[in-house]
């Protein structure tokens, strides 16, 4: 189901990315997987049913936590068995396992700047992975935030990296108190994404 | 005045919207004051993106507005703080920059906008779940009581509403002592 591009070939370059890496660690992968991979992992990401989601700080469509399928929930379980290894060598952390849900933004949806850092959850690492789009977005850029921080409190943030959204990329960030980043709204056109995190 | 007493009572999570409690020629007067009392801009964005000014002097109104929620709620009330937000295109205001309040005051928000913009609303949340919404209505006053469960937000004001300005002025009541 996941073939890994010419790319992870490199591991060493990546882990370098990696570190070197502002404002916090992250790496970009373009052209994750051969072309021919493309059609079959959007035929299984048409099959899982989206809702509509909004609250405080996200307005989108997404397909439910847990996937409501069973090729969906292989297409996860695939996604985690591919990675875990060069993550672990590219990153340092020690990954095992991940989760998984696919994402629609259309005009005015977004995500706002947040950390994904939750005391006891766990998170390791964070992706997303952006697939071909019928009518490519204008705008939902991943945004990185430098931040300054005073008793564990950020007290001053500054955008330091704007990501496209741009087909078969994927983007690797680690998960942190200060990992502040966010989907800028699309103003046009439909961003298709999976994303998630890996756990140890 | 005596259904929204009522509407006030109708619930253990109390609110109620005024209308028109301001029309649009005070509003614009409203407006123009807070100008020239000058925005600060707040932009720590893991809370919120927006301008503000702090206690800006609006006697007048504020004291009228104070009689309104006395009328609506019954009580005995006084007015503890006043701030003037605007949000333009891009801009929020996240649950997790606002406070807990003890007791039960009451928040009162006034919509000094121009014109109405879709989807920028005032959420209240109760244990996290939205129970009143405050839409985009210019000259409306909405009033909702407090409490330590009692939390809001403002929703984002999406950039596909260009030269969209949604002024808001906001008012906390607590009970006179």
């Amino acid at each position: 189901m996941w073939r890994l591009g010419p790319a992870w070939q490199d591991e060493e370059r990546l882990a370098r990315e990696w570190r070197a890496a502002t404002p916090f660690p992250h790496f970009v992968v373009d052209d994750f997987v051969p072309a021919d991979v493309l059609p079959g992992l959007l035929a299984v990401v048409d099959e899982e049913p989206v809702s509509d989601y909004r609250g405080d700080i996200f307005a989108f469509e997404a397909t439910a936590p847990e996937p409501r399928t069973a090729t969906f929930s292989g297409l996860r379980d695939a996604f985690a068995d591919v990675l875990v290894g060069p993550l672990q060598r590219i990153t340092g952390k020690e990954v095992q396992r991940a989760d998984m849900r696919a994402y629609a933004y259309r005009a005015g949806h977004h995500l706002l700047p947040h950390t994904d850092h939750q005391q006891g959850v766990g998170r390791v690492l964070a992706y997303a992975y952006y697939l071909p789009s019928p009518e490519p977005p204008d705008g939902g850029e991943l945004e990185l935030f430098r931040c300054a921080t005073e008793r564990g409190e950020i007290v001053a943030t500054v955008s330091a990296r704007l990501i496209e959204p741009r087909s078969n990329r994927l983007v690797v960030f680690e998960v942190g108190d200060v990992s502040l980043h966010q989907v800028r709204e699309v103003c046009a056109g439909l961003r298709i994404s999976l994303a998630g995190w890996f756990y140890p | 005045m005596v259904n929204l007493r009522a509407e006030w009572n109708a619930t253990s999570l109390p609110s109620a919207v005024v209308p028109s409690a301001i029309g649009p020629e005070l509003a614009t007067e409203a407006r123009a004051r807070l100008e020239r009392a000058d925005y600060t801009r707040y932009a720590l964005l893991d809370r919120g993106n927006y301008d503000e000014v702090k206690s800006p002097r609006e006697p007048e109104l504020i004291a009228a507005l104070a009689g309104i929620a006395k009328a609506v709620t019954g009580r005995s009330l006084e007015v503890a703080e006043v701030r003037a937000l605007r949000l333009l295109p891009g801009d929020y205001v996240l649950v997790r920059h606002d406070r807990v309040h003890e007791g039960r005051p009451v928040e009162l928000v006034l919509d000094l906008s121009a014109q109405s913009i879709p989807d920028a609303e005032v959420h209240y949340r109760h244990r996290g779940q939205v129970f009143f919404v405050f839409p985009s209505t210019p000259g409306a006053l909405a009033l909702v009581e407090r409490g330590p469960t009692v939390m809001s937000n403002h929703t984002y004001v999406s950039k596909l509403h260009a030269g969209a300005s949604v002024v808001r002025l906001i008012i906390l009541l607590h009970e006179r002592p």
